[in-house]
């Protein structure tokens, strides 16, 4: 009999139902939304504050201060130590190697080149990557360099192919050619363009150890504006830049970006002071600082450390704007529990002539209540279902519509949320509905049916 | 039967008084509290909604450019005009950029409110002879400025050097640290440590005042920070070329342009969801109120049996839905600006203020809700036939 009653319900107040549903949908729809924007936006506004490039600055620890104001370099500093290129690969197998999301080191050495109509000119060659492929044994290949650490470099033309097509040969009489970017700089001192040419045929008359004499031909396929002290060196594959430079495997800066977690007080503390729990705990947690250590446990000579700049401002604004959302998704919870709420009371005090005709047929108040709150709670799970999978499809088009990128919907769905959004609707179905099926029961069914003939 | 039915009750209201539009307005809202007060919640959360979405989006540019200025300088002023000249420590001739006069210029050139930190820069050795770049900056203006740096404590006195943690390693005695430039030695207090993890690193800052004392090289940068959007900084920046032909000016490019596509992403987030709660709980409340038009068929029917047309009945409705929508917009605005107001502050640190400016567009989208939930059953209210309702079939 109540199972009857319950599907009768459901069979002939279709129209009902549906407004009832309709308002459990679009409160479970809206809550779901904002639930899974606020826990994906963390990731996408870190990859928006890439622009300001890498939060972790890897240097050799040195024996001597680079010294350097601004775009000027005041003194070459000579003889620095350096890292090495393959310990990179252990950037990879670190605890928090699936944060790093960008890798880009660079070595820089002087360089004569002939230039059209200018004669020698010695300038600052940049040995970077570009599209450079980082694995381990047994981990994903990254494919990383200075064009994913610095989005905000403006190119005209394309970029240099990090593969050389030969290697460096002093013996040989044919010069060895290579693609190179040009900072934009230089390139309006040495009115160079997209297609022009630099020949480095001319040796290091002064260098210690003496230098090869260099054959190359530098083809320009790139105009590189980075507005800083990049825009006046010439741009070349990092194997290049070893070669001249004589220092085979050598980088001396690594620039890391890496996804990380704000910094609050305990990320602040020293871990070698910690207790061996606290250590764990702190190491296993994104921060900046931890991730620095693993990089200096991880390379040998290394001295890793946040920068401060980009690191501190971004953590303040991603808590700022995670914040916002968390707080919006839990205003949009409250809007909708209680229009949830109300439509529930509406479907339930329209129905006191019902609960009126139960009551004087013999129900007792426990099995019309039981009869509503089940109707409730179906009406509930199953409209909350439907409103799980339509507000995480409308997260993931939100999410592509603003940040861009492609719509990715198997990783829309977020399984954790599905329990928790239906205990809401459930709860608030029950509870919107307690009111109404409490002051129905109340009434005496002789008036209620009177009242309604 | 109907009719019959009908009489004794139109008699009873004539008896105390002629019917009267206000009248039957308020004791129908008198009458059905609960129904009237679930449509006042539901109206209240819309308008509430409403207001604390739209107060807090109109506020979203100031508060999120508010929070980038964490990042520092956003335009940096240059004396050296020629890049790569032979010293580039050594200003331009003529400009005195630590000079309160030309700070007063670049501060009318780029706006009141704007940041400018001169600071001097020149190469001196350690007491191990290594050299390293020491800055002269005031270091109550840097604290304001560069919010990242690490400093164990700020010096105030004039002799106090903030040591960078890696130009700490280069200096035998930290706490009285002894520079010499062009001859002439200097000793300063140490005062602590400065962690940046960026060029800062390497250097040794000390108050400007006593550094231009002591090298007489007067300050070459200038750090400003535009408060703003990217409009604003190219503004200013052109300004200030007009006004310093000599210097360069030049904008902290990603920094600009990030800030701008975030603050423009997160209004085009906040937007999304604020379309998509106003949809929820309008749907909902649409819901809620045009089932409890459709309930009342009976009362509908009978004032049509009285004699009321159609158009005097939707009026009716019509009426008392503006009157709780009204009610409805007056709670929540009051509500919804203190939600705003509490996210602000819990969330920026600074309270988001009420706008009276949203008012008018908070009781427009209210109304119409209301207007939308009395006249959308009224075709299911037309057909109806008093005599069979009133009856009961």
């Amino acid at each position: 009999m109540f199972w009857r009653l319950l599907w009768e319900s459901f069979a002939r107040q279709r129209r009902r139902k549906l407004l009832a549903g309709t308002a459990i949908f679009l409160g479970v729809t809206a809550v779901t939304a904002m639930l899974g924007l606020a826990t994906t936006i963390g990731n996408r506004i870190h990859l928006e504050l890439a622009v300001y490039g890498a939060n972790i600055v890897v240097l050799p620890k040195a024996d001597t201060l680079e010294v350097t104001v601004g775009e000027q370099t005041l003194r070459p500093t000579t003889g620095n130590a350096t890292l090495h290129e393959s310990d990179l690969t252990k950037l990879r197998t670190i605890f928090w190697a699936n944060n790093i999301t960008g890798v880009s080191p660079e070595l820089r050495t002087p360089l004569e080149v002939l230039a059209e109509g200018r004669g020698k000119t010695e300038i600052e060659a940049l040995g970077l990557w570009f599209d450079h492929p980082l694995q381990a044994a047994g981990t994903p290949s990254l494919v990383t360099g200075a064009r994913a650490l610095h989005p905000s470099w403006k190119l005209q033309g394309r970029w240099p192919a990090d593969k050389l097509a030969g290697k460096l040969d002093p013996e040989s009489k044919d010069a060895l050619s290579v693609e190179t970017a040009v900072g934009s700089r230089l390139a309006a001192r040495l009115n160079l363009h997209v297609g022009d040419t630099l020949l480095t045929a001319v040796p290091f008359p002064d260098a210690d150890p003496p230098f090869v004499p260099l054959n190359l031909t530098l083809r320009v396929v790139g105009i590189v504006s980075a507005e800083d002290a990049t825009d006046n060196t010439v741009l070349l594959p990092l194997a290049l830049v070893q070669q001249i430079a004589n220092t085979p495997d050598a980088v001396s800066r690594v620039e890391i970006s890496a996804t990380t977690k704000p910094e609050d007080a305990f990320a602040r503390r020293d871990p070698d002071t910690l207790k061996p729990k606290d250590r764990d705990v702190w190491y296993c947690r994104p921060y900046a600082n931890s991730i620095a250590y693993q990089i200096r446990e991880a390379i040998p000579g290394a001295q890793a450390e946040q920068v401060r700049q980009v690191e501190q401002a971004e953590g303040t604004i991603l808590g700022r704007i995670s914040g916002l959302m968390w707080l919006i998704s839990a205003a949009a919870l409250l809007a909708a529990a209680v229009a949830v709420s109300a439509a529930m009371a509406t479907a339930v005090l329209e129905r006191r002539a019902e609960i009126g005709l139960m009551r004087s047929l013999g129900a007792s108040k426990a099995r019309v209540a039981a009869l509503f709150y089940a109707e409730a709670g179906l009406l509930a799970v199953v409209a909350g279902t439907f409103g799980y999978v339509a507000g995480s499809v409308l997260a993931v088009l939100l999410t592509a519509k603003i940040f861009g990128g492609g719509v990715m919907l198997t990783h829309a769905f977020l399984p954790v949320l599905l329990p928790v959004v239906l205990a809401v609707a459930l709860l608030v179905a029950l509870a919107g509905s307690t009111p109404s099926i409490r002051g129905a029961l109340r009434l005496d069914p002789n008036v209620v049916l009177r009242a309604s003939a | 039967m109907p009719v019959q039915q009908a009489a004794p009750l139109l008699n009873t209201l004539r008896g105390s008084s002629t019917i009267s539009l206000p009248r039957m307005l308020l004791r129908s809202l008198r009458h059905r509290r609960a129904r009237s007060f679930s449509a006042l919640a539901a109206l209240t959360v819309s308008a509430l909604v409403a207001t604390a979405l739209l107060t807090l989006y109109a506020d979203l540019n100031a508060k999120l450019h508010h929070e980038f200025r964490s990042f520092g300088a956003n335009v940096v002023l240059t004396a050296s005009a020629t890049p790569g000249g032979t010293d580039p420590a050594a200003p331009a001739p003529g400009s005195q950029l630590d000079d309160p006069a030309t700070l007063a210029r670049i501060r009318s050139a780029a706006g009141s409110d704007v940041l400018a930190v001169p600071i001097a820069y020149a190469v001196a050795t350690t007491d191990r002879g290594t050299p390293v770049v020491v800055a002269g900056i005031d270091f109550a203006a840097a604290e304001a400025l560069d919010s990242w740096w690490k400093v164990d404590r700020w010096p105030t006195s004039p002799d106090t050097a903030l040591l960078g943690t890696r130009a700490a390693g280069f200096i035998a005695n930290e706490k009285a640290v002894t520079l010499t430039y062009a001859g002439k030695p200097l000793t300063l207090r140490g005062g602590g440590r400065l962690r940046t993890g960026g060029d800062e690193d390497a250097r040794v800052y000390m108050p400007l005042a006593s550094f231009v004392r002591w090298t007489g090289v007067p300050a070459s940068v200038v750090e400003l920070q535009i408060p703003g959007g990217a409009a604003r900084v190219d503004a200013a920046v052109d300004a200030l070329r007009q006004n310093f032909p000599d210097l360069r000016v030049q904008p902290v490019r990603a920094l600009v342009a990030g800030e701008s596509r975030i603050v423009d992403r997160t209004h085009a987030l906040l937007f999304g969801a604020m379309a998509l709660i106003s949809l929820t709980v309008a749907v909902s409340v649409l819901a809620t109120l045009s089932a409890s038009v459709l309930e009342r068929r009976r009362d509908f029917a009978l004032m049509k049996a009285l004699g009321a047309s159609q158009a005097q009945m939707l009026l009716h409705f019509l009426l008392e839905a503006l009157l709780i929508a009204t009610a409805g917009v007056v709670l929540g605005y009051i509500l919804g600006s203190a939600v705003a107001w509490a996210i602000g502050l819990e969330n920026f640190g600074t309270a988001t203020l009420p706008r009276l400016s949203l008012l008018p567009v908070v009781l427009l989208l209210n109304v119409l809700i209301a207007a939308a939930a009395a006249l959308l059953p009224a075709r299911a209210l037309r057909g109806l036939q008093p005599a069979a309702l009133l009856k009961g079939e």
